[in-house]
């Protein structure tokens, strides 16, 4: 299978491939004598991603992305669904995730305090994954973990601090040292720069390309900020409700969204330029219903509560995938039979 | 309430540190858990060193010396068979000490790991253990101990390892517990990930990390065995009849009882004043944990007033007709190796009515601290001093607690970053806001509960009624931050200080709760002082902006103008560094390096280890805000001669054509 990614060129090796996964919860009880119900927070999810790509995975807050995120890691068990990453089928595992997987698929998390141990320093931290992979220890290891900290631009006098010691950039930054020490195929991102200052997120991001460059690693982005993804990613998928409901290139999706849910989306991230806010303010006011609680509608689009194009056929069945004119393809009754043109109509 | 809420989540945000060096320091500060630990410090020496102080054998005296008072000789006198109590007293510290480690430490050898495994293991392993512990600890303890002592007959040493056991269960659930909530932290995942194997997290990552209570929980068990042995030995199913036992000893007192009351203080204090001092070691110990993980914010400082009038802001500060004047304040702290540094220096800001200001720098740069500041609630080793700092023409600087009290929550309305942190999870989020308005407003419970119905109403929470009565977990991020905004509301301030109100949530929610603000103040006309570090959500709202860097104002302005033409490097860079929806050419810009610690401020412009357009003269000496313009202010020597890149504006006339919108093509 080809990917066909930001710059229009097609890859073949690929890393990651996600079929059907689904993930449910047990929800809350309605009474104290009832069986749980179940909260699906994952329905039905493909991916793919090629060796050295981003892709991004976007969608608000609940939508599903971290528990996605945490499938892939092994972190969760899937009740549904096949993910075969770096040549692993993770389904496979037992209880002990084999190493191989470990050094494969590496993590960058939300919050860059609370992912690191407060009662380590971090040259602990660093030296942890090289004791434990490569059983590394003593002077060679120093060293390692000296080259690792100079890789992300780090110096020799924060070995010796432990992580509330640092500010919230650099702790993300030995973040990422760490999933760096193993030298893994993949590292998944969950929101690596939400926590971050505006003028440390481009740091990071630009971190983050400098170590693909050199490594060919790949990213799997996950952030609710389609402006910091689109500057981030090759690929971008929108989440909605636990389904992906639009994918495509970076400034496909950005520049001409074919989601409803995804033009929401892109409406709602503010613009410094004061005068083209007023009018993304108009924009975000048109589209921004407030989001739905309570369980996904069992038929038909889960957009469809909020959606300003609804017709009756949404409320009927989900919709198909249907390929995007610009790459990628989207999951509307909007769209349909031939590929839709750029135009708007 | 909502002091102690506020003052909470003030805390928590400004928390510098949590090192174990700040607890040692803490302890030394706290005179009583000194003094009990000095209490223990004692009993131990005087176990050690029994041998060496106590002036006769414990277990030899003449039986024609018996029963002798106090003397120069027997200071505490002799028992029945003449022995000397004094060095009975001190040889019963060591058995009570010997057989406290002996039982503690069966507990800890056996409790910890068995809990740290079921904790972190859960599932059968969980479950099975935890069924024994309960079955163990169903039984009362004495009648345990006595039972089993029944079967491997008396001795001291054995009926500790009893009581052992029974104390290794209570640990056993203790650590469990502790273990089954540090298994979710984040960091575990974090080493999961890195390849870290069930051993090496469990007694790595998680036993460091819950030993704080354990610690406590392990003094408060000496205490309890100390207890224990008495009992057994007075029993006579611990120390045999003879042995130097405090248990004993009260037991030989019983007997003698008739001819001398005495006998029975010196054991009974002994065991009085050591259990005594291990709980109360414990419960200081305790103590100073949950305080740090308070951030030690016990108290708050009010503002004091400046002597003089500090020197007249710039032009650019002022508004003809402001809510809110702030002049010349500067908070400090003490900071760590650097003495009390100021983090907020000589900042002037003016709010005007029926504005919103937009207050916005990276993490560090005070701007919390300054909100802080207005509402007189600037944690305790923090120091606030203004020339004034004037609502609505009345100087709250030199106001008291309870005067300034009156005024936060009354005329100012707050804001935090937390929503569902900053509401109490006890507690319906109607008996809440309800709560600020009995207590400000003095409405009775019916009026208070109708009103609260029309804020949740205005806040645009649905179906308000009926929310009233559901707590805050059960409400979303966007939906809590509304309750707060209703609480801010409920007195109807005139100004509204929100710090950070959006931070914590995703996007979409974000513009729906700016809207909500745009919205409050074109109803209500009040003033809103919004902080943040996204300049999108200045942009989005704010009429004016104020920049900080570094505890000073480095610009300020009509948001529109300054994010146009920025005149600081620092707006330039703010700006340029955000992410915007357009096509991307190279890489992101950023601004170098990241604010250094107050510590390290300099005395020149503080922002030039950063600046691409420092020169030699910027760090010469400080660098005053000075005006630039009818309405604008800027602290750098070269904003007149830089051009500064700003927001590019829009090519051509803005339409109300969408920015990005969908391109629908109708099914065939
Ligand atoms: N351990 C859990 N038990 C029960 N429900 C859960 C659990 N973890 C997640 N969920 C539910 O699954 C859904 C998806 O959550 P998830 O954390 O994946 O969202 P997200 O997209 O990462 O959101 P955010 O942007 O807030 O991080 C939510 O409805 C959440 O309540
Ligand atoms: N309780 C405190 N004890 C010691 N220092 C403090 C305390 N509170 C704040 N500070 C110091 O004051 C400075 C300013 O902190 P402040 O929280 O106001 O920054 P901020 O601009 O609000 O940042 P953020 O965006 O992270 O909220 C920081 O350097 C901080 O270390
Ligand atoms: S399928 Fe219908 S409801 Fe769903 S997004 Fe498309 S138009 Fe809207
Ligand atoms: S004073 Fe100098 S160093 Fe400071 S911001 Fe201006 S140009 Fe940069
Ligand atoms: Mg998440
Ligand atoms: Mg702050």
């Amino acid at each position: 299978m080809t990917i066909t990614t930001g710059d229009g060129t097609a890859r073949d090796a690929e890393l990651l491939r996600v079929r059907n996964l689904t993930v449910t919860f047990p929800g809350r009880r309605s009474a104290p004598w009832r069986r749980p119900g179940k909260v699906v927070a994952v329905n039905g999810l493909d991916l793919d991603l090629a060796g050295g790509e981003t892709l991004g995975l976007v969608g608000e807050s609940g939508s599903g992305k971290t528990t996605t995120a945490r499938a892939i890691l092994r972190l969760l068990r899937p009740s549904g669904g096949t993910i075969e990453a770096a040549g692993f089928t993770v389904g496979a595992f037992g209880r002990r995730v084999p190493l191989g997987y470990r050094r494969a698929v590496q993590a960058v998390f939300q919050d860059p305090l609370g992912s690191l141990d407060p009662t380590k320093v971090i040259g602990d931290i660093l030296a942890e994954p090289l004791a434990v992979h490569f059983g590394l220890r003593g002077t060679e290891r120093d060293r390692r973990v000296a080259a690792l900290l100079e890789q992300v631009g780090l110096a020799g006098h924060h070995l010796r601090r432990y992580p509330y010691e640092l500010s919230g950039g650099q702790r993300q930054r030995v973040s990422i040292a760490r999933a760096l020490a193993v030298e893994p195929k993949l590292i998944v991102l969950d929101e690596p720069v939400s926590a971050l200052d505006v003028s440390v997120q481009s740091q990071v991001v630009n971190l983050l390309e400098d170590v693909q460059e050199r490594t060919g690693v790949a990213y799997l982005f996950v952030a609710h900020d389609l402006a910091v993804v689109r500057h981030a990613c090759d690929r971008i998928a929108v989440m909605y409700r636990s389904r992906i409901v639009e994918e495509g290139p970076a400034d496909r999706i950005c520049e001409s969204p074919a989601h409803p849910y995804t033009e929401a989306l892109l409406a709602a991230v503010p613009d410094p330029d004061p005068a083209r806010q007023r009018i993304q303010r108009r924009r975000r006011r048109e589209l921004g219903a407030p989001a739905p609680t309570g369980a996904v509608p069992a038929t038909g689009c889960p957009f469809a509560s909020r959606c300003p194009h609804r017709m009756p056929v949404c409320t009927e069945s989900f919709p198909d995938w249907t390929p995007v004119t610009g790459g990628g393809r989207v999951a509307c009754h909007l769209h349909g039979g031939s590929p839709t043109t750029p135009e708007e109509t | 309430m909502t002091e102690a809420l506020a003052t909470g989540t003030a805390g928590a945000v400004l928390a510098p540190d949590r090192s174990g060096a700040r607890i040692t320091a803490r302890l030394l500060h706290s005179k009583a858990t000194l003094f009990w630990a000095a209490v223990v410090l004692v009993v131990v020496l005087c176990a050690v060193l029994a041998p060496l102080i106590a002036p006769s054998d414990p277990l030899k005296g003449d039986i024609r010396d018996g029963l002798l008072g106090p003397s120069a000789h027997h200071w505490l006198g002799t028992d029945k068979l003449g022995r000397d109590v004094l060095s009975r007293v001190l040889y019963g510290a060591r058995t009570a000490l010997l057989s406290a480690v002996e039982a503690v430490g069966i507990a800890a050898v056996v409790g910890i790991p068995l809990g740290l495994l079921s904790g972190y293991l859960g599932g059968w392993t969980d479950r099975i253990l935890m069924r024994i512990v309960e079955g163990v600890m169903s039984v009362p303890f004495l009648v345990l101990a006595i039972a089993l002592i029944s079967v491997l007959g008396p001795g001291l040493w054995k009926s500790m390892a009893v009581v052992g056991v029974v104390y290794a269960m209570t640990l056993v659930r203790l650590v469990r517990g502790e273990a089954l909530a540090a298994r979710e932290e984040l960091y575990v995942d974090g080493v999961r990930v890195a390849g870290a194997g069930s051993g090496r997290i469990v007694f790595r990552h998680i036993l460091p990390n819950i030993t704080p209570p354990l610690i406590v929980q392990i003094t408060l068990m000496i205490a309890g065995a100390i207890i224990a042995e008495a009992t057994l030995s007075f029993l006579g199913l611990g120390a045999q009849a003879g042995d130097a036992s405090w248990g004993s000893m009260l037991s030989d007192a019983q007997a003698s009882i008739r001819e001398s009351f005495f006998l029975a203080l010196p054991p009974g204090f002994a065991i009085l004043l050591t259990v005594l001092a291990f709980n109360q070691v414990g419960d200081g110990i305790r103590d100073l944990f949950a305080r740090e993980a308070k951030a030690g914010s016990m108290g708050v400082n009010p503002v004091l007033k400046a002597a003089g009038q500090g020197e007249a802001p710039p032009a650019g500060v002022f508004v003809d007709d402001p809510v809110l004047s702030v002049r010349d304040l500067t908070v400090s702290f003490p900071q760590p190796g650097a003495g009390r540094v100021a983090v907020v220096q000589g900042m002037s800001l003016d709010v005007g009515r029926g504005e919103i200001v937009g207050l916005v720098g990276e993490s560090g740069s005070g701007k919390s601290v300054t909100a802080m500041s207005l509402l007189g609630l600037v944690p305790d080793p923090g120091r606030v001093r203004a020339a004034s700092i004037r609502l609505d023409g009345r100087d709250l600087a030199g106001l008291s607690f309870d005067e300034l009290r009156k005024v936060r929550g009354g005329e100012i309305g707050v804001v935090f970053q937390e929503p569902i942190a900053s509401l109490n999870p006890a507690y319906t989020v109607g008996d809440q806001v309800a709560e600020v308005l009995r207590e400000h407003a003095g409405l009775s419970r019916a009026q208070a509960r109708e009103r609260v119905v029309s804020l949740f109403g205005q806040v645009h929470i649905p179906d308000p009624a009926a929310r009233l009565g559901d707590y805050p977990h059960q409400f979303s991020g966007g939906m809590a931050q509304r309750v707060m905004i209703a609480m801010a509301l409920a007195s109807g301030p005139r100004l509204l200080v929100a710090d950070e109100p959006t931070t914590a949530l995703d996007v979409t929610v974000q513009g729906q709760v700016l809207d909500l603000l745009l919205e409050l103040r074109e109803q209500t006309g009040m003033s809103i002082l919004v902080i943040t570090h996204d300049l999108g959500v200045v942009a989005d709202v704010a009429d004016r902006v104020a920049v900080m860097y570094a505890g000073q104002l480095v610009e300020c302005g009509p948001t529109e103008e300054v994010f146009r033409r920025p005149s600081h490097p620092y707006t330039e860079g703010l700006l340029t560094s955000l992410p915007r929806n357009v096509r991307r050419a190279g890489r992101l810009p950023s601004i170098p390096g990241v604010v250094p610690p107050p510590s390290a401020w300099a005395e020149g412009c503080r922002f030039a280890p950063r600046c691409a357009h420092a020169r030699p003269e910027c760090s010469a000496g400080p660098i005053e805000l000075a005006a630039g313009g009818r309405d604008r202010a800027a602290r750098c020597v070269r904003s007149h001669d830089l051009t500064l890149t700003g927001v590019r504006a829009l090519a051509g006339e803005p339409s109300a054509a969408p920015l990005a919108s969908v391109r629908i093509e109708k099914k065939p």
